[in-house]
């Protein structure tokens, strides 16, 4: 096997997933478990907030399958990590049709208007607040996870979903206007 | 809502308005008690955002992605015996210090590595070298495979916890790794350039150990407020 930028002992020593990296770019199917295992509970999130819960697993599982099919791209330029949440980024905006389908199905009328009966309770806040950001509209609900959660800037954003920032800004202070009520 | 600096509020929550937007809002908002209150909101929505934490998913998803990607998950060896790793975190403050730490150490990083060490290190101070040409065992101690293990070992402990940690704390948390691995790497060019050079090594022993420091720190601390 030739050896890979990533592959050697300071890179290992600098990226806690640059070894089994480079072992599952060799085929070694227990290291990508163990990558898979470490990163699955994030990519999850991140799928289960951009794109929501229902189609959350198989995107989860789309990501990992894209992953290791990419494996060999992998150069070490950044961390793992750091490459990995790129690329299921990217997996998870070529969804968009999954995720209209998603906001079709559960937001019948205006997507942006969202009464609660009542006030949460602050233990139920934070479980309000995920539901809540599943049925923002998909742009805005995209820009919202990627800006405030994952922390991404307007560039950044607007790169991966080949917008401008400026769309980026106005999305990001849609989805927050929106959530806003959860609160109040 | 139909005040048009609402829809600025955001930016200038995120520090993004120019300078003189910035103050003509300022003076709004000293004024307008629902732009003052929108605000508040909208600062309470992105903090709420920025402290969400990762969950898994409700089902192994491993032996689909195994067959899908061609691998008999069950050939595949388990991962057994894998406890549960225990809550913790880090505060901000704490990993805020912690960089400026690693910055100080990499920029003294820097400095050894293009100075070839600090004033006063005289010709006189340089151990002998021994027979095959390579420094003395005791200044290669960062060199040594328990080292390498033990910051490995870490490494992975902190990956098995990394799940548990918010977003902006881990970013925040491999930008410091990041920082501290870069003072590492300047070091051992520096020592592969004079590898008798018994500062050198100590620098490099030095930031093997902050690093060390840092992750054993990062698995260990609590959460804050527990």
């Amino acid at each position: 096997m030739a050896t890979l930028a990533y592959d050697t002992p300071l890179a290992r020593t600098a990226d806690p997933d640059a070894e089994d990296a480079a072992r599952a770019a060799a085929g070694d199917a227990a290291a990508f478990e163990r990558i898979y295992r470490r990163h699955c509970a994030r990519i999850h999130s991140l799928a289960r907030r951009m794109i929501g819960a229902a189609d959350a697993d198989e995107a989860t599982q789309d990501v990992f399958v894209r992953t290791w099919q990419k494996l060999g791209l992998f150069r070490g330029d950044a961390l793992f990590g750091t490459w990995l949440y790129r690329l299921a980024i990217n997996v998870l905006l070529g969804r968009r049709g999954a995720a209209a389908k998603y906001q079709e199905r559960n937001a019948g009328g205006d997507p942006t208007v969202l009464p609660l009966a009542t006030r949460p309770d602050r233990i139920d806040l934070r479980v309000d607040f995920e539901q809540a950001v599943e049925l923002l509209p998909p742009g805005a609900r995209q820009v919202f996870v990627l800006h405030d959660v994952e922390g991404y800037t307007h560039e950044e954003i607007a790169e991966l979903m080949g917008v401008s920032a400026g769309t980026s800004k106005s999305q990001l202070h849609r989805a927050r206007m929106t959530l806003r009520q959860y609160l109040a | 809502m139909h005040d048009p600096w609402t829809e600025r509020l955001s930016e200038y929550l995120d520090e993004e308005l120019p300078a003189a937007e910035l103050v003509a809002l300022e003076q709004h908002l000293a004024g307008c008690d629902a732009c003052r209150a929108v605000l508040e909101e909208l600062r309470a929505v992105a903090a709420i955002a920025a402290g969400s934490t990762a969950s898994p998913p409700t089902r192994d998803l491993w032996p689909d992605i195994a067959r899908r990607i061609g691998v008999d998950s069950a050939a595949v060896v388990p991962i057994a015996g894998r406890r549960p790793p225990p809550r913790f975190s880090f505060t901000v403050p704490q990993l805020a210090a912690a960089a400026v730490v690693l910055m100080m150490l990499s920029g003294g990083g820097v400095w050894l590595a293009t100075t070839g060490g600090g004033p006063g290190r005289g010709v006189a101070t340089a151990p002998a070298r021994t027979e095959a040409g390579n420094p003395p065992a005791q200044l290669a101690a960062s060199e040594s495979p328990g080292y390498e293990s033990a910051i490995a070992d870490l490494e992975l402990a902190l990956a098995d916890r990394r799940d548990r940690l918010d977003t902006a704390t881990v970013r925040v948390l491999e930008r410091s790794l990041a920082t501290i691995d870069g003072a590492i790497a300047e070091a051992r060019a520096a020592v592969e350039r004079d590898p008798a050079n018994p500062y050198l090594h100590r620098h490099l022993d030095g930031a093997m150990k902050k690093k060390m420091d840092i992750l054993r720190r990062a698995v260990t601390v609590r959460r804050a407020g527990t």
